[in-house]
């Protein structure tokens, strides 16, 4: 199953953050993060319940959670320069706009935000172009995976508006990268499984620190 | 024009003449009036089921502070450089048990292209910062919330996007023990213990006493409720910022760890 990470990494974004961040690569591609596992958790709840649509609004919401706490800190990093700043202040916009539309859409059935550890990708211009490459294309292939699963129509049309901007994002981060935007005559659909398994891997996805505990204090008083 | 390519051009027109006359016969075949064209039948697009707001920009600037948690032990430096002087050595876990997290306020890279990262440290003397490897800490967190202690009108108010929502009476320390003057961040909050004297919650800041260095756990200044109200406001304790505890009650309701603090 190597070659779907390949495909949707393939300049190793993804693969070197997890590396940098001391995961081997047979965890790496073991994908067995929890933090990952956890965060998708709820999409196949709401499966079983029998509300299919809400399932794949869950998965497709947890990565617009990632790609707009991505470019939201990268924006706040202020370690960005000329177009590169420019592209992640304006893409960062529209996938909080993305944000917004569907927790307004599930309501109170809205998934969580997961914790995300970017883990310097968002504070340097080259690992912050490469890794935002990869999420757009990995966002791209995810909506086209999850399109055809999709009953009603409204649904439909909602996922296939934003699949072309999203699309749109892999273009112009692709070109700010330097490589080629538009390679394939056809592009592949990605199931929702090697997705999971792409962001579990990069480790991106964490728990939150805990901050509170009942020891008895020990301040000055 | 030569003669091959007028005829060519004349081939071109009838060829392009019957493809409209096929897709005008595609249009209106089936139509029972011959006026109204197929397309105009089909049925509307559905709407979206999405309204996708207009795109914002953050317009949030200085008043989100950004915090972060140690994933590892680390020594914080100087200079964003391995080879700077030690400023002071980060653990893991705070003296209660807590994740130790610091305040960030700068990045830079190295000659290896290595990140790292300027944080406020809760270290003496008080202010102190340093630069850790990026790989040392853990994800980023905001904070939209700053609490402000005044020292001599003895009052706290805590500002959300540079609004007071929050204001209270508070004891601080006496002169022989002061508040440190300064700016620093909450870290923990402790609740459920047994300890009157701390009231019903306390919260643990990165500020430290610079009189009590050798006081249980490094001396570090909390923000807690009390069992002796009536002492407040004034100065009153061995450093922390003493509230009554209904205040402290409802300021936790609104701060978290990572939130600024400012002792002036």
């Amino acid at each position: 199953m190597d070659f779907l990470l390949d495909d949707l990494d393939a300049d190793g974004a993804l693969r070197e953050a997890g590396e940098n961040a001391g995961i081997s690569r047979a965890t790496f591609l073991g994908g067995t993060i929890a933090g990952a596992v956890a965060a998708f958790a709820i999409a196949p709840t709401a499966e079983a319940a029998g509300n299919n649509d809400v399932a794949v609004l869950n998965f497709a919401l947890v990565l617009e959670y990632m790609q707009s706490s991505f470019y939201t800190e990268a924006e706040r990093s202020k370690a960005l320069r000329g177009k590169a700043e420019d592209a992640a202040k304006r893409v960062g916009a529209v996938e909080r706009a993305h944000v917004k539309a569907f927790q307004d859409l599930l309501g109170r059935k809205a998934i969580k935000r997961p914790m995300f550890n970017f883990r310097g990708t968002t504070e340097a211009q080259r690992p912050f172009l490469k890794t935002a490459v990869a999420f757009e294309d990995l966002a791209v292939a995810a909506y086209k995976g999850q399109a055809p699963r999709l009953r009603a129509k409204p649904v439909l049309a909602a996922a296939v508006a934003i699949h072309s901007v999203e699309a749109r994002h892999a273009a112009w981060m692709r070109y700010l990268f330097g490589v080629q935007p538009a390679v394939n005559a056809f592009d592949d659909a990605s199931p929702k499984a090697e997705v999971q398994r792409v962001v579990g891997a990069t480790g991106f996805i964490v728990t939150r620190p805990r901050t509170t505990s009942r020891r008895r204090p020990r301040y000055t008083g | 024009m030569t003669r091959r390519t007028a005829a060519s051009a004349a081939g071109l027109g009838v060829v392009a003449g019957c493809a409209v006359a096929g897709l005008g016969g595609l249009l209106l075949a089936g139509d029972d009036s011959q006026a109204t064209p197929r397309h105009a039948v089909l049925p509307a697009s559905p709407r979206p089921a999405l309204t996708v707001p207009p795109p914002t920009g953050l317009g949030d600037g200085a008043r989100v502070a950004v915090w972060t948690s140690v994933l590892r032990s680390t020594t914080a430096r100087a200079r964003p450089s391995g080879d700077a002087r030690p400023v002071a050595r980060l653990a893991r876990r705070t003296p209660e048990g807590t994740a130790n997290i610091v305040l960030v306020s700068g990045r830079a890279s190295d000659a290896r292209r290595r990140v790292w990262v300027r944080v406020r440290l809760p270290a003496l003397p008080n202010g102190t910062s340093g630069w850790v490897p990026r790989r040392a800490l853990g994800a980023y967190q905001t904070s939209r919330t700053h609490l402000v202690v005044d020292r001599r009108a003895l009052t706290a108010t805590l500002l959300r996007d540079g609004q007071p929502v929050f204001h209270a009476d508070v004891g601080i320390g006496r002169a022989r023990w002061p508040t440190p003057r300064g700016r620093f961040y909450v870290r923990n909050r402790l609740t459920r213990y047994r300890s009157p004297a701390y009231g019903p919650l306390a919260f643990g800041t990165s500020a430290r006493s610079e009189r009590l260095t050798d006081w249980p756990a490094g001396g570090f200044v909390g923000i807690h409720g009390t069992d002796q109200p009536g002492l407040l406001p004034g100065r009153v304790s061995h450093g922390c910022i003493r509230m009554r505890n209904g205040d402290i009650v409802r300021l936790s309701r609104l701060i978290k760890a990572g939130t600024p603090l400012t002792i002036r």
